[in-house]
């Protein structure tokens, strides 16, 4: 590859060098520098309409914007001249002059653009006496985004989103001057699977998000990153929780991956984490019942047990591409050395493989699996050709499955389950609550073991085009149930070591924080997990 | 110095309007001439005239032909016929009486710029002056002065009307370009200037109809010739529209340098119903507002207008007598940036609305002393702080009127009503025709 | 449900292709559609406008809200377009509004009982020589007394 050319200049007094052909605005983030800015938005065009990110360029007199000016060779530039300060905080002031002062009932409170600024440049009483322009509020723009227009800075972020990215271009700037309000045209809401990211990049309160929406203050939620598991493609994510469970997830800048950006499925795939709907304690059915509950690790021994002894084509594991490298290996590893047998099936979400090289040319992939290509590489690692197709249940004596994460992606779930209830021992590990199983009649002996999703472990999953990402757990929501390697390590008659993360390991090589004036400078409100006691 | 009859030379006649009759009196000449020429003779011409466009801004005309890049990328000459600065009228009558003028001046500019392809960008509003330049468009074509291979010449070019829809950003050139491509009319960022990225993000010119009219008097005169009227730096003749108080109002032709003077007491007839002169709003309603006595010591001249602290602007003079009131006044022409604003950048946005509410509570009586300043604040935050100039236009007025005539705002925030009417603020109510 | 006419609708399609790019029909799609649909612009115009261009509905919304002489909601038979802007100001534009809506007993903005005419203040229609002034459908009248343009006013059927 080609090395870009480097420019030299000045911002704030320090001397850099950034690639030919960046805005000020792009330089000053590459390198740490706080500028304020509404509508710029690096995955979306330049607008330059906010005119908060004023610059004091050396020999011109009037301030710039940061967002549309190139850096030139020797430009000396700053943010922090008197003329620049006072033209941030009149830019502010007008910005606020019409917006509502609800932060106590808006959602955006804690990452809003407008407090942040004002922080940082305003604080001082409104000079503005004249009544406040009205507008709409509580718009329903479509099935996952709420309007107040009132909040709206008209910073058009969301606009040149359904233009640019999603290209579904529902919504619109109607009217003009301060009577200028967003929204779409009747009949025409703003359904795309991309929408909630005009959510994520408004940047005060005016678009919510309806699944989001008042059941969480920002500040009761820590976030950590993940990798999205909603399809093959990996999105990066920051998945938002509390020790009541996760509340939302929202994409994280990974220029190699997603962008910016992630699709509305993604941030739904958050919800079979929480308890609701969760298998929490490991079950035993035999004799022709449902035992008492019992502890993961002991269903798990328990599991191991009945295994005993068992060998080649006694046996069968079926596994799928929702696991992480790591576990998918060591379960495939322990039949193979163990229980000494390769019949290992790959359970994909359907029978047809044609979607699976489906694409929406955005980021949705056909292949709901994160991992499907892990799988792939852990089979032929291990030399493993084997079809689903070709397993009877019937047929052999231990059937083991580590079932799918995410059920509603496997269209046929119930009618595979069907087929694995035949076998004369069935061995289901699983994270979701699989009330058909329970419900079922034709079982003979059989044990469900509680997993772990994806958000509470670490791992690797390797995507549809063969990148590698390795993520580190997020939170835990059911503490006794078992990662696939823990289960592995069990049903090999081992006891299990907890393992402890090398923090050196951690998340994937992703960029450099994305641009959200919002998150990047807010404070992890930690207290709430350490605060004392009175 | 008197009035001049250059441009408006054969208005007078009805035939001048058709074909037949602007041929009659010296008619495409021109056209055929400069379509023997270099075509950088033409812009060498046009650059040696001086001659400054005629829509408000002032650039040198042939320094912003001179910007197109030197290659055969399509490019594009549009005429700005957007006539909406509250003042001016004199494109619609040289429209509407003389068509063909601006057609030749235009085809002559596109020859000189290598342009295949033209449009005249007309105001919605303007029926008359849609329908007079369509006919023209129509005769040309007829004529072989437009089409494939003009006059023999192997030079094609084609023209076409373009109606807008009633918005006065759309007199802002990239606002303009924005609106001719079928979007809303708000200004584009520059960088890329649109002699480098304009309509379609093809190299585009854009200038005012006088402007284009008066290339073709320039070929015929020569840069010397033109020069024969207006200063060094203000060159040739221009039209003037006097409005407002005056006992005669209308498009006035003068040589630039102009007293300001005359123009109202001479060829206006001075001041309607026996009243005297208090202001004059010289360059159309962005202009900043001049005294009697200021205005009395200027000419009509881009640089003695700005000395002045004013502006030529569209040659838009509007005369205020001394029985109207200036709080009244603002708040007509606040209400008008407030209702214009294209919406696009935030101080302008709220800046006119904040500015607008402002003064109509001064003239609604419930004004507060520290409103006055906070006016002048507001206004001079606006300038120079977004993507296009309607911003400074609207905040130009503010600052001149609170600064000079600070007495009668002062006067009725203290005492509820009028300084000059004696009568408290009686109108309609604020927001029955603040809604569009 | 509105509906072109065959006429508007190959009008539309014949914009289409008069510009250089399909985007710049939009103005004049609006025009035409406006013309057809008793001088106003409904939300089944633009879907209508939506499906003949084969552009987004919030696109078309977007430039019908911008400009003015779009009317969004119903006029009366004659659009009576007062200028209110400075110099028609100075000549008395906004008593010669409120005369005009007083004799029609009416409102600025609102229809007359009949539906024949709707009143409005407009800014300044480049016709400030000739003020006070106002525009009744394409057509301007100008320096107007009250009762000339009343006179005019009544004169249209």
């Amino acid at each position: 590859m080609q090395q870009q050319p480097l420019i030299n200049c000045t911002i704030n007094g320090v001397a850099l060098q950034v690639k030919a052909g960046s805005t000020i605005i792009e330089a000053m983030y590459e390198n740490q520098q706080k500028i304020a800015h509404y509508c710029w938005h690096p995955g979306l065009s330049i607008a330059g309409v906010c005119r908060l990110c004023m610059v004091q360029i050396e020999g011109n007199p009037r301030l710039q914007i940061a967002c549309n000016t190139v850096v030139t060779e020797g430009m000396k530039v700053n943010n922090t001249s008197d003329q620049v300060v006072e033209a941030a905080k009149w830019g502010l002031d007008f910005h606020l002059i019409n917006h509502p002062l609800d932060c106590p009932i808006c959602d955006q409170a804690g990452e809003c653009g407008l407090q942040e600024q004002y922080m940082e440049f305003g604080k001082y009483n409104s000079e503005m006496s004249e009544k406040k322009q009205k507008k709409h509020k509580v718009v329903d723009l479509g099935p996952t985004v709420v309007l107040d227009s009132e909040r709206c800075i008209l910073c058009s972020r969301c606009v040149r989103f359904t233009d640019e990215v999603s290209k579904t271009h529902e919504l619109g700037i109607f009217n003009r001057g301060d009577h200028a309000e967003i929204g779409t045209h009747a009949g025409k809401p703003l359904d795309n699977k991309y929408s909630l990211n005009t959510v994520d990049i408004c940047p005060v309160g005016a678009l919510t998000s309806k699944d989001f929406r008042f059941r969480q203050r920002v500040w009761f939620l820590k976030d950590a990153e993940t990798v999205c598991n909603g399809c093959s493609t990996g999105c990066n994510v920051k998945v938002y929780f509390n020790k009541e469970g996760v509340f939302r997830v929202k994409p994280k800048r990974n220029d190699a991956i997603n962008g910016h950006w992630m699709c509305d499925e993604g941030r739904d795939v958050y919800k079979f984490v929480n308890k609701e709907h969760r298998q929490i304690k490991g079950q035993k059915f035999a004799n022709g019942q449902w035992t008492s509950e019992l502890h993961a690790g002991a269903a798990a021994k328990d599991a191991a047990i009945s295994l005993k002894g068992a060998s080649g084509n006694d046996v069968a594991l079926v596994v799928t591409g929702q696991h992480t490298v790591e576990e998918l290996d060591a379960i495939v590893s322990t039949f193979i050395n163990t229980y000494k047998t390769k019949n290992i099936y790959h359970w994909w979400q359907s029978d047809s493989e044609a979607n699976e090289k489906a694409f929406d040319g955005i980021l949705l992939r056909g292949d709901k699996n994160p991992n499907t290509n892990g799988l792939k590489q852990v089979f032929a690692k291990h030399g493993i050709a084997t079809k689903l197709s070709s397993l009877d249940p019937a047929k052999v004596k231990h059937l083991v499955v580590v079932g799918p994460e995410n059920i509603p992606v496997y269209p046929e779930f119930n009618a595979i389950l069907e087929k694995f209830a035949l076998a004369p021992n069935l061995i289901y590990m699983t994270s979701a609550k699989v009330d058909s199983l329970v419900a079922n009649k034709s079982l003979k002996s059989a044990t469900i073991i509680p997993l772990k999703t994806y958000i509470e472990k670490s791992g690797t999953f390797i995507n549809h085009a063969g990148v590698s990402q390795t993520f580190k757990k997020v939170t835990t929501v059911v503490s006794e149930a078992l990662t696939v390697v823990e289960a592995a390590a069990l049903l090999s008659g081992e006891e299990i070591k907890i393992e402890t993360l090398n923090p050196k390991n951690l998340f994937v090589a992703a960029n450099k924080p994305a641009d959200q004036v919002t998150l990047d400078f807010r404070k992890k409100n930690e207290f709430i997990f350490q605060r004392g006691k009175l | 110095m008197s009035e001049v009859k250059y441009l408006t030379e054969f208005y007078h006649l009805p035939e001048f309007k058709g074909l037949e009759g602007y041929k009659k009196n010296g008619g495409y000449v021109q056209l055929a001439k400069a379509l023997k020429m270099q075509p950088q003779a033409i812009i060498d011409e046009v650059k040696a005239s001086g001659l400054r466009g005629r829509g408000g801004a002032g650039f040198p005309t042939g320094m912003k032909w001179g910007f197109l890049p030197k290659n055969d990328e399509p490019r594009y000459l549009l005429c700005n016929a957007d006539e909406g600065e509250p003042g001016t009228f004199k494109d619609r009558m040289m429209m509407e009486k003389a068509p063909h003028q601006l057609v030749e001046g235009m085809i002559i500019s596109a020859f000189a710029i290598s342009c295949k392809k033209s449009y005249i960008y007309v105001r919605g509003e303007y029926d008359d002056s849609i329908n007079a330049l369509e006919v023209a468009i129509q005769e040309a074509y007829k004529a072989g002065l437009l089409g494939k291979n003009i006059l023999g010449s192997g030079f094609d070019h084609d023209m076409d009307v373009y109606r807008g829809a009633g918005a006065y950003i759309c007199g802002e050139e990239t606002g303009m370009i924005s609106s001719l491509e079928g979007l809303k009319g708000q200004p584009k960022l520059k960088p890329p200037f649109p002699a480098v990225q304009g309509y379609l993000k093809k190299p585009t010119i854009v200038n005012n109809v006088e402007t284009l009219a008066a290339v073709k008097y320039i070929l015929r005169d020569g840069a010397a010739g033109y020069r024969k009227y207006g200063t060094e730096k203000s060159a040739g003749s221009k039209l003037f529209s006097l409005s407002g108080n005056v006992a005669k109002p209308g498009n006035y032709e003068v040589p630039l340098g102009y007293p300001l003077k005359d123009m109202i007491n001479v060829l206006g007839g001075g001041i309607k119903n026996g009243k005297k002169l208090k202001a004059v709003i010289p360059g159309g309603s962005s202009a900043p507002v001049l005294t009697a006595e200021e205005a009395l010591k200027a000419t009509l001249d881009y640089e003695n207008l700005a000395a002045a602290g004013t502006m030529l602007g569209s040659g838009a003079i509007i005369v205020i007598d001394d029985s109207k009131c200036m709080v009244e006044c603002l708040a007509n022409l606040t209400h008008f940036y407030h209702h214009e604003s294209c919406g696009q950048c935030t101080p302008c946005r709220e800046g006119t609305g904040w500015a607008d509410k402002i003064v109509h509570s001064i003239l609604s009586g419930k004004g507060r002393l520290q409103d006055i300043e906070l006016l002048v604040k507001v206004a001079d935050n606006m300038k120079g702080r977004t993507i296009c100039a309607l911003s400074d236009a609207a905040a130009l007025p503010i600052i001149s009127f609170v600064t000079k005539f600070r007495d009668e705002f002062e006067y009725f925030v203290r005492e509820g009503k009028s300084k000059v009417k004696g009568t408290a603020y009686k109108g309609h109510a604020y927001a029955a025709t603040a809604s569009h | 449900m509105f509906q072109l006419s065959p006429q508007g609708k190959e009008k539309v399609l014949a914009e289409l292709k008069r510009y250089e790019s399909r985007q710049s029909a939009v103005l004049p799609a609006l025009y035409i559609a406006q013309a057809e649909n008793k001088g106003y612009i409904s939300p089944e115009v633009i879907k209508e406008l939506s499906r003949v261009m084969e552009l987004p509905e919030a696109n078309i919304n977007e430039v019908c809200t911008f400009y003015t002489m779009y009317n969004k909601e119903p006029v009366g038979s004659h659009h009576v377009q007062v200028c209110r802007t400075l110099s028609c100001m100075l000549n008395g534009a906004k008593e010669l509004s409120e005369h005009i809506c007083s004799q029609l007993g009416t409102h600025l903005g609102q229809k007359t009982k009949d539906g024949k005419f709707t009143v409005t203040e407009v800014e300044c229609l480049g016709s400030c020589g000739t003020a006070p002034m106002m525009q009744i459908a394409d057509k301007y009248y100008e320096n107007l007394t009250h009762e000339s343009a009343m006179n005019i006013i009544r004169s249209l059927k």
